[in-house]
């Protein structure tokens, strides 16, 4: 005749059910918050107000605009822009030569315009803002 | 005769110093959080060549009304540089880590402002983008 063993059976103490699911709390939460973020770095000049004009006259323009960039003058696609850029920058040495001065249109979309910043900057160029100021003239 | 008292000793159980230990980890890393910017509400734009950036001293968004925050609080661009350079503080060029989170939707006239008051603050300015090929 077979004799049944009783089982024994182990509860988990109860007492640390509330730290466990406090620990499972914070323990989703970090996971949930830390994500790693990605992006670019971009190097800019300190804003400063320029009156003085002579010397940035040396200086390559780019004039963004929602359809188009225009290159000291010339209207062109991004792809056109790229390697014109590269040329125009590659046989400038001093960092004074590399200043790109930006010029963007109010409507230009942020995807557009992180391209194009992204091209100068592999380049090797040195982008710069030119933003207009807003003056208030009273009219008497 | 002196009967000598059993002196009773209080001693704190070591088996929990491990969990102590971890918790007190996750409070310092919640405290070190303290910009949480996840209530707004916005979209990164795509690039193909992005890389893990490190972690900032502050973070400003645009979010989807083009309005203008600086660690999850509201802000208007011409309080920004101010805010940000006291946030910045002392810390030294090379680790003065600004995230800059532009919805996908905004205009020059929007988000330019907000990276001169970067510049100004002498922020090192990280756009936050997604890379293209997450999306396609």
């Amino acid at each position: 005749m077979k004799l049944k063993r009783g089982k024994v059976l182990v509860d988990p103490p109860a007492s640390a059910s509330s730290d466990i699911a406090f620990i499972l709390i914070i323990f989703f939460l970090v996971c949930a918050a830390v994500q790693p973020e990605t992006g670019i770095a971009q190097i800019l000049p300190k804003t400063e107000e320029k009156t003085d004009k002579k010397d940035q006259s040396q200086n390559l323009e780019v004039s963004i605009t929602p359809s188009s960039i225009v290159l000291n003058g010339s209207p062109l696609k991004l792809e056109e822009f790229r390697q014109r850029i590269k040329a125009a920058l590659e046989s400038k040495n001093r960092e004074a030569d590399r200043i790109v001065t930006v010029k963007s249109a109010p409507e230009t979309p942020y995807p557009f315009w992180i391209e194009v910043s992204q091209s100068i900057e592999q380049a090797g160029g040195i982008l710069t803002l030119e933003l207009e100021s807003e003056r208030i003239i009273t009219v008497e | 005769m002196k009967i000598q008292r059993k002196k009773l000793t209080a001693s704190i159980p070591s088996f929990a110093m491990g969990d102590i230990g971890f918790l007190l980890l996750i409070f310092f890393v919640i405290l070190a959080r303290a910009q949480d910017d996840s209530h707004v509400q916005w979209q990164p734009a795509n690039l193909k060549e992005v890389e893990m950036v490190a972690s900032p001293l502050a973070s400003v968004t645009i979010d989807t009304g083009f309005k203008t925050y600086l660690d999850g609080k509201q802000i208007s661009n011409d309080e920004l540089a101010s805010s940000l350079a006291s946030l910045l503080g002392d810390s030294p060029a090379g680790q003065r880590y600004v995230f800059l989170k532009v919805h996908r939707e905004a205009k020059a006239a929007h988000f330019e402002p907000v990276i001169a008051a970067i510049s100004e603050a002498g922020g090192d300015l990280i756009h936050i983008l997604e890379p293209k090929d997450q999306i396609q």
